[in-house]
């Protein structure tokens, strides 16, 4: 177990000159786009003593390299600093705006994994028959569909010709729950079709892998009833480079979930990015890209550790 | 006897019952508006915006105030008597005015006030126009009595009360020295107004409460002055960033005003049955701007053929959906100062705008013609521009950038074109201000013809309006002739209300009273 | 390896025709895509405008025809550019190993960790908004998973014999790279490409739609969805044609994948 745990130890390890060259890149990119936040904010009547006084008092005054020690300082005290555009406390601000994202992510993403491997192990055990081509039909089509184009027709219909479900605007579950759902059931739908058709076809492939290895055959052979080889040797296999897939979606997702945020007006993480660097609001998009690239890191890490779980074929190696 | 005692008793009681009712009633209405944003602070005129501004004001008031014609009267002040000189303006301050904390209103605290505003560490944006870099230069502030305030002033200023009066700087509010604690930090606005600072929960809204004792003045509500006595017992600035958001709000109940729909808006909200809206003519400027000093646009004569290649009242009809009426002038149509010469509107022109470019020699280079989506009349005027003025053989290049890159060009002036937005100017001369100077020490402006800017200075000193009228004409008359930027519109501010508000009123500033505005509890 | 056919033969034809489109509107339009006309303006679809016309009464097929070029030019110039750099630092990095090929890693897991739509919008905004700036922004956030696919079939073909072969034959290092190596790549580097190319189109449309693409008036399906959503409740029809015609193309590059993907893996067996 030492083994493992060494690769552990080396794969943490070595996040971490990524996370910092994340962290310079975010840095200098962002003072390279032209514009000044502190003019967005004061407009067009500002005088040139206020925005000597607001620059100063975000150290948009000192050299570069400056700002850029002094923020590492901060980050490694686990301190975002302070939004320009309004003030608050940038590290609030991203953990209420990744839980909007998150949940909806999570959920669509748990109910699109629970719908697309069944769907795909069944495909696959049923490999050419219409019901096979019908559910890769099916899911090539869904995962065709522009996310943002399915979420504006799912709004047309849904919220607008039928006026069911709220067009706008979120309430978080510790409010009204009810009413949290509600807002929830669109973009989340929205999102459980696309990752449906993505995943269903991966683990259709995957399990047909399986499906063709000797030892499956060695086990129906064996006597074993198809339930039975299903569920103890092709489900586990064909799920491994699912679970993969479901890494790099979620990890994935989290980046692009901006445009489903904007058509369905979700005070989520990536419409803060988005807004901010429109405002060229430094601290937030520092720190919304730090903590978005900190996710990705730890959503692959653990991908790859729980790997073995499931192949147990595959070595920490 | 007993009859009596029984019917006065249940008098009594019923009186009681029902002034339990009304209190019940009066404690129940909250005037719920939204704002787009959170406000910076709650100490006027220090780490502002607009939306800061607006909440602050509610709570303090000035010495004077802007009314809805934008001329100037009296808030806190009883009278204002300047010099034959124009150089000394004593205020007397109105009696019986008390703070939310119960203390009288004396002209110490005036004092008190003005130092906390003149300090340069606070950034005032209204600094520079008392302290001698701009309009105007106070050299002494004295109070002879608890009830005269005495500013002295190097030289006579035309605009001194209007830059007391501007929104942008909190209206110089007065606020009593308990707004800060001992050790000289900022705690909440103690002022007059009509409400007091209740609470401020970050990023979800602003609640200020009645002010029970706010003495009023006698005449109407007129733009920031006037009767502003609270109708409501409270009133809570809701936070809604975003603008389906908030149009989801207000139908269904969550807030009652918005202040400032969009047009696009208007035409769906106008059919709806349960929503009032309510048109003010604002007092901001879209324009078309030029770089005079671009070797292309350098030449009058081009900028003149683009400017009769246009369609004015089109580009209006438009691009606000109607809503607004073509303006060709610096000053906005609803000043007191926009007269004939101002509403004068070219028509459009293309054989003449050709003639011009031959003249000139332009054979079709592009020019390039920066514009941002972030507010869509930059964009659509732009789209409109191109296709306009193509007509007459002009090739204009359209290049969208984000707004803080706009913004970025506009401050150093490195553009040839660019579709610009002004934000409200309540006097001429500060709207001639906002575009002319000179280009090497403030780059973003754009027209410095050296009589221009003499004539302005000097409407800055004269206070007689008629002599300001005549300043105002000859500049309107030079500027159509320089064509160093282009005047399409005032934009028109629609707010929509629920139809349980009453007395809600917009104006030419734009951002909401809650005083005079009354709410049927639900 | 019928079926394959059919999803072959599908996939092609539905790129056919967005290339077709996309190259006729190069010579032909029905109108000028750029046309403004106020009188005409949110027209419904009829037959003088088959698809209608939009906000500043721009006829919405042409500017779909025009949009299909642009987007195709992007699209194909960003997979060349991943493609070509990808394949070049891959193929660098898989053979010569050691701190160099730690380094590059290290440096294309930190561009991997943003998500591609928001280090191309990072990219963008310093570039400024122009057709140059997307594909130079997107080709550097698919760069690193063509890096990934080459390094990894350098890293299993360098052990192979004919790698050995051509070493003790006497071919130089480079040779050996390009001339052996290089072609074991292909198959998958093919099916990533196909992949790239949905991924490009798909992501090109976003940053327009959030305001931060190939930026209007010139027509691209991402900005014209985008202008599409405030006249939504008025004119739909706006808003269905570059929909539907990104989901085309992504079809088409969906199922010609799977048809390649099929063909290049010799596992698979015929059914």
């Amino acid at each position: 177990m030492t083994g493992h745990a060494t690769y552990i130890g080396k794969r943490l390890l070595w996040t971490l000159p990524t996370l910092f060259l994340v962290a310079l890149i975010v840095f200098f990119i962002v003072r390279l786009i032209p514009g000044d936040p502190v003019q967005v904010i004061l407009g067009d009547q500002a005088t040139e003593q206020e925005i000597a006084v607001l620059r100063a008092q975000y150290g948009l005054d000192k050299p570069i390299p400056m700002q850029f020690a002094l923020w590492m300082g901060q980050v490694l005290q686990g301190d975002l600093g302070n939004s320009i555009t309004n003030n608050q406390p940038v590290m609030s601000l991203l953990l209420s705006r990744f839980q909007v994202s998150a949940t909806i992510v999570l959920i669509a993403v748990t109910l699109a994994t629970l719908i697309a491997v069944p769907a795909g192990l069944l495909a696959a055990w049923k490999q050419n028959t219409t019901l096979d081509v019908a559910i890769v039909a099916g899911a090539t089509l869904l995962m065709s569909v522009p996310s943002f184009w399915l979420g504006l027709i799912l709004l047309l219909i849904f919220g607008l010709k039928l006026a069911w479900l709220p067009v706008y605007g979120y309430v978080p579950f510790s409010e009204n729950p009810v009413e949290a759902l509600r807002y929830m059931i669109l973009p989340a739908a929205t999102l459980i079709l696309i990752e449906v058709g993505v995943l269903t076809r991966m683990a259709r492939a995957s399990a047909m892998e399986v499906l063709r290895l000797e030892y499956v055959t060695h086990a129906r052979a064996k006597g074993l009833s198809n339930r039975q080889v299903l569920l103890k040797h092709v489900l586990p296999n064909a799920f491994a480079p699912t679970w993969t897939m479901i890494g790099l979606v979620l990890g994935g997702l989290l980046g692009g979930i901006a445009v489903l945020e904007t058509v369905f007006t979700l005070p989520g993480l990536g419409r803060l990015l988005v807004d901010a660097i429109f405002a060229r609001d430094y601290p937030v998009v520092q720190g919304c890209l730090l903590f978005t690239a900190l996710i990705y890191v730890i959503v692959n890490l653990i991908v790859d550790l729980c790997y073995p779980l499931f192949d147990p074929r595959v070595s920490a190696s | 006897m007993m009859l009596s005692k029984k019917l006065l008793l249940s008098c009594l009681f019923a009186g009681a019952l029902l002034g339990q009712a009304n209190m019940a009633h009066a404690q129940d209405s909250t005037l719920k508006i939204r704002i787009n944003a959170d406000i910076r602070s709650s100490d006027p005129g220090v780490n502002r915006d607009a939306n800061t501004d607006m909440v602050v004001m509610h709570v303090v008031e000035g010495l004077v105030g802007y009314k809805e014609d934008s001329t100037i009267g009296n808030m806190l002040a009883e009278s204002v008597d300047i010099s034959d000189d124009g150089k000394v303006y004593t205020f007397k301050l109105r009696d019986g005015i008390t703070f939310h904390n119960g203390a009288p209103l004396t002209a110490e605290d005036v004092l008190f006030s003005w130092k906390r505003y003149t300090d340069p560490a606070n950034a005032w944006r209204c600094l520079p126009d008392v302290n001698g870099q701009g309009l105007a230069h106070v050299v002494n502030v004295a109070a002879p009595d608890p009830k005269t305030v005495v500013f002295t002033l190097e030289k006579p200023a035309a605009l001194f009360l209007a830059t007391l009066a501007r929104t942008d700087c909190a209206g110089t509010g007065i606020y009593h020295h308990e707004s800060v604690d001992a050790s000289g930090k900022w705690v909440k606005p103690i002022g007059t107004g009509p409400f007091k600072f209740e609470n401020w929960v970050s990023n979800q809204y602003i609640e200020l409460a009645r002010n029970e004792n706010y003495k009023a003045l006698s005449t109407p509500r007129d733009g920031m002055v006037g009767d502003k006595t609270p109708l409501v017992d409270k009133v809570r600035f809701v936070i809604i960033p975003d603008d389906s958001a908030t149009k989801a709000a207000l139908l269904s109940g969550g807030i009652d005003i918005i202040s400032d729909i969009s047009n696009t808006d208007v035409a769906e909200l106008s059919a709806n049955k349960t929503v009032k809206l309510d048109k003010a003519q604002g007092m901001g400027l879209n324009v078309f701007l030029f770089q005079t000093r671009d070797p292309l646009l350098s030449d009058v004569r081009i900028r003149r053929a683009l400017e009769l290649s246009l369609d004015y009242p089109e580009i209006a009809t438009v691009v606000t959906e109607g809503q607004a009426e073509a303006g060709h002038s610096v000053i906005p149509r609803p000043s007191a100062f926009f007269k004939t010469a101002q509403a004068e509107i070219p028509s459009r022109n293309i054989e003449e705008a050709k003639k011009l470019l031959a003249e000139a020699g332009y054979n079709g280079q592009p020019i390039e013609w920066i514009t941002s989506k972030q507010y869509p009349a930059l964009f659509d005027t732009a789209v409109l521009a191109q296709a306009m003025a193509s007509e007459a053989g002009i090739n204009l290049d359209i290049k969208v950038l984000d707004w803080a890159t706009l913004q970025d060009h506009y401050n150093n002036g490195t553009y040839q074109a660019m579709s610009m937005t002004y934000s409200a100017r309540l006097d001429p001369s500060l709207s001639f201000d906002m575009m002319s100077g000179n280009k090497d020490k403030q780059p973003r402006k754009v027209w410095d013809n050296p009589e221009a800017l003499e004539l302005l200075a000097k409407s800055k000193e004269v206070s007689d309006p008629a002599a300001r009228q005549e300043i105002f004409d000859k500049l309107e008359t030079m500027y159509r002739a320089d064509v160093p930027m282009i005047s399409l519109y005032s934009g028109v501010k629609t707010a929509a209300v629920r139809p349980a508000v009453q007395g809600y009123k917009g104006w030419a500033v734009g951002q909401p009273r809650a005083w005079g505005v009354s709410v049927e509890a639900d | 390896m019928k079926r394959l056919r059919i999803n072959g033969i599908l996939g092609a034809l539905l790129l056919g025709i967005v290339g077709g489109l996309a190259l006729i509107s190069v010579f032909w339009t029905p109108y000028d895509p750029m046309k403004v006309s106020l009188r005409e303006r949110l027209n419904p679809p009829s037959l003088i405008h088959w698809l209608g016309t939009d906000e500043f009464g721009r006829d919405v097929l042409s500017r779909i025809m025009t949009g299909a070029a642009e987007s195709l030019v992007v699209s194909i110039c960003t997979v060349a550019f991943a493609v070509l750099f990808g394949t070049l630092i891959g193929l660098f990095a898989g053979y010569v190993r050691g701190l160099a090929d730690r380094l590059l890693m290290v440096v294309s897991d930190a561009l991997l960790a943003f998500p591609g739509t928001l280090l191309a919008l990072g990219i963008m905004v310093i570039v400024g908004p122009n057709k140059y700036g997307i594909i130079v922004a997107l080709g550097i956030a698919y760069t690193p998973s063509v890096l990934r696919i080459v390094r990894a079939s350098v890293l299993s073909a360098r052990e192979r014999e004919y790698v050995e072969a051509s070493r003790v034959i006497g071919n130089s290092e480079l040779v050996t790279m390009f001339r052996h190596v290089l072609p074991n790549c292909t198959a998958p580097l093919v099916v990533l490409a196909t992949s790239m190319f949905g991924w490009v189109v798909l992501a090109e449309s976003g940053l327009s739609f959030l305001g931060l693409g190939v930026p209007p008036p010139a027509p691209t399906w991402g900005n014209m969805l985008a202008s599409a959503r405030p006249h939504m409740e008025r004119a739909i029809w706006l808003g269905f044609a570059p929909g539907l015609c990104i989901a085309m193309t992504m079809l088409g590059v969906n199922l010609l994948g799977d048809a390649l993907r099929d063909r290049f893996d010799p596992r698979m067996e015929d059914r």
